[in-house]
């Protein structure tokens, strides 16, 4: 019984863990724009990250090493140094969505300007990763994240025309009034926010703060399994919520108001709090899970001692970078730049970042050294493999096509 | 490394290191460095090496240099832009406190010990130590 809860709750995190604030807009954004012609890129992403969270997750079971150290390693100090820079940067402007996203939830609750809830989902943010138990945090995030299942509702309820939907999703491909360019810019945004490297180091280092072993491996693979395609799911609700009401009304989406509008409409507010309570949940889990990220690349590049499972005093450096990350973040929203088109770019740029994170855990994953018989078989590798040239095509043409398209305009 | 076994059982090339080969590029550089307790000290930066002078010849049938200590700090920054730093600023851990070496090199004392992880020392006592619950337990 306890084994059953067990899984069950890992699972339902897993679900309510996967929407982040780069999920929740940029859905709402292509289901606008495009209906479900782009549902397609989600499936594509599930799969995409399952395949590497359950690779990172084997690796750090078993070599009981993260992902950083790992491409440290393997990149050597220079390389190594240069992955680094890149992917912490993405990851700061990620949490800095995250941070505003929490911000534009509260407001959405309370109609009081953004600005004055930064600073408080900042502290927010920064008391629950200083006092907080690490399980703490990932299960009650991911459980009022669930509140998100409000979208599929929100979906049934609007009654829309299925088979016009189903048509939508089984032809992809541009539609008549939107340039070509613009229907693959918002293929590799979704496949970026789908796929974010975060969700790598955050579930490598996971699996070494819960001290998992080769034992908790089925667990851990059933939670990917099954609570991320669910999680897809709930994305693919978003855009649909979305390509039923405001794509036939041409409403653009600009702030998070226009994310929740279909869910309003279909369940008053009743449903409207539901939606709100996940996307607080979702971002500001999301916040947690960044901000953590950022500081476990740093230590495990540089070889500092890290962790939650440790008192913040024995892994000062760690905690301190944390603090300086989150400073920044609300330094940058200070600035008053719009936390939506924050979320934009760094959806993209994490898929330019993606090949950085992606490739060394699938060289990892094949070296006896660290993973003895637990290598990677070989259709896991062709699997991998597949993944790897997607992901470096994504990677190559997302800043053309940011350029070309003028950010999707 | 010529302690009395070798003397004693002569192996087929007497030049065949005994034991597990360690390359120190591929298994030490780079490598994540733990205490006494598990506890992450630093990454091997860099290694300084006993009985090899920078820039000399290496004469054939030389004996073979050893490891003298890890590097780190400083050290780390050199590798990446060049350059050298000067013997009195290094951080170094000496290689006789090394227990073990795996995919992590294990260290026979603990951290609190080493000059090597004085920063961490500085900010743990400093700035994280005197916020409020910074020396609990996670709740």
């Amino acid at each position: 019984m306890k084994k059953l809860f067990a899984v069950a709750l890992g699972i339902l995190t897993a679900i309510g863990g996967f929407v982040d604030i780069g999920d929740l807009v940029t859905n709402a954004v292509v289901g606008s724009r495009f209906g479900l012609g782009l549902a397609w890129v989600v499936l594509v992403g599930v799969v995409g990250i399952c395949v590497y969270a359950q690779m990172s997750g084997r690796v750090a079971a078993v070599s009981g090493r993260a992902t950083f150290e790992i491409i440290r390693e393997r990149l050597g100090p220079r390389a190594g140094l240069a992955n680094l820079a890149a992917s912490f940067l993405i990851n700061l402007l990620t949490v800095t969505a995250e941070i505003g996203g929490v911000a534009l939830a509260l407001q959405l609750a309370t109609s009081v300007d953004p600005m004055w809830w930064i600073p408080v989902a900042a502290f927010g943010v920064w008391i629950v990763i200083w006092r907080a138990r690490f399980d703490l945090l990932e299960n009650v995030t991911g459980l009022l994240g669930l509140t998100l299942i409000v979208f599929a509702v929100a979906l049934f309820m609007l009654s829309p025309d299925w088979g016009s939907l189903a048509d939508q999703a089984l032809r992809p491909g541009p539609p008549a009034d939107e340039p070509v360019a613009t229907y693959w810019f918002y293929a590799i945004a979704l496949f970026g926010a789908a796929m974010t490297p975060y969700e790598v180091f955050f579930f490598s280092s996971g699996a070494i703060e819960e001290k998992w072993t080769e034992k908790d491996l089925a667990k851990s693979r059933l939670n990917v399994l099954v609570g991320f395609p669910l999680g897809g799911l709930l994305s693919i609700a978003i855009a649909g919520c979305a390509a039923v009401v405001l794509l036939p009304a041409s409403i653009d989406v600009t702030s998070l108001s226009q994310v929740v509008l279909p869910v309003a409409e279909a369940g008053g507010k009743v449903a409207l709090s539901f939606a709100i309570v996940g996307i607080l949940a979702a971002t500001f889990g999301a916040a947690l899970e960044t901000t953590l990220s950022s500081g476990y690349t740093l230590a495990q590049y540089f070889g500092w001692s890290w962790g939650k499972f440790r008192r913040p005093a024995r892994a000062a450096r760690f905690h301190l970078a944390m603090i300086v990350c989150i400073l920044v973040a609300v330094a940058i929203l200070a600035t008053g730049v719009d936390p939506i088109l924050v979320t934009e770019y760094s959806v993209v740029f994490s898929a330019v970042a993606l090949p950085l994170t992606y490739l060394p855990i699938l060289i990892i994953a094949n070296d006896r050294e660290y993973m003895g018989d637990k290598v990677n078989g070989r259709g896991m590798n062709l699997v991998g493999t597949i993944y790897l040239v997607i992901i470096l095509v994504a990677a190559t043409a997302a800043i053309p096509l940011l350029i070309v398209t003028g950010a999707g305009a | 490394m010529n302690d009395e076994s070798a003397q004693r059982m002569p192996r087929p090339d007497p030049r065949a290191p005994r034991g597990r080969v360690l390359d120190a590029h591929l298994h030490l550089l780079d490598r994540q460095v733990l205490d006494r307790d598990g506890t992450p000290v630093t990454t091997i930066d860099d290694l300084e090496l006993d009985g090899i002078e920078l820039g000399a010849r290496i004469e054939p049938g030389s004996p073979a240099p050893s490891v003298a200590a890890i590097l780190t700090g400083p050290q780390l920054l050199m590798r990446i832009f060049g350059g050298h730093a000067p013997a009195a600023r290094r951080i170094s851990i000496p290689w006789k406190l090394v227990a073990s070496v795996g995919t992590t090199v294990r260290l026979g004392v603990g951290a609190d010990s080493l000059d090597a992880s004085w920063v961490e020392r500085w900010v743990s006592r400093h700035i994280i130590g005197r916020i409020p619950g910074g020396r609990h337990d996670p709740e």
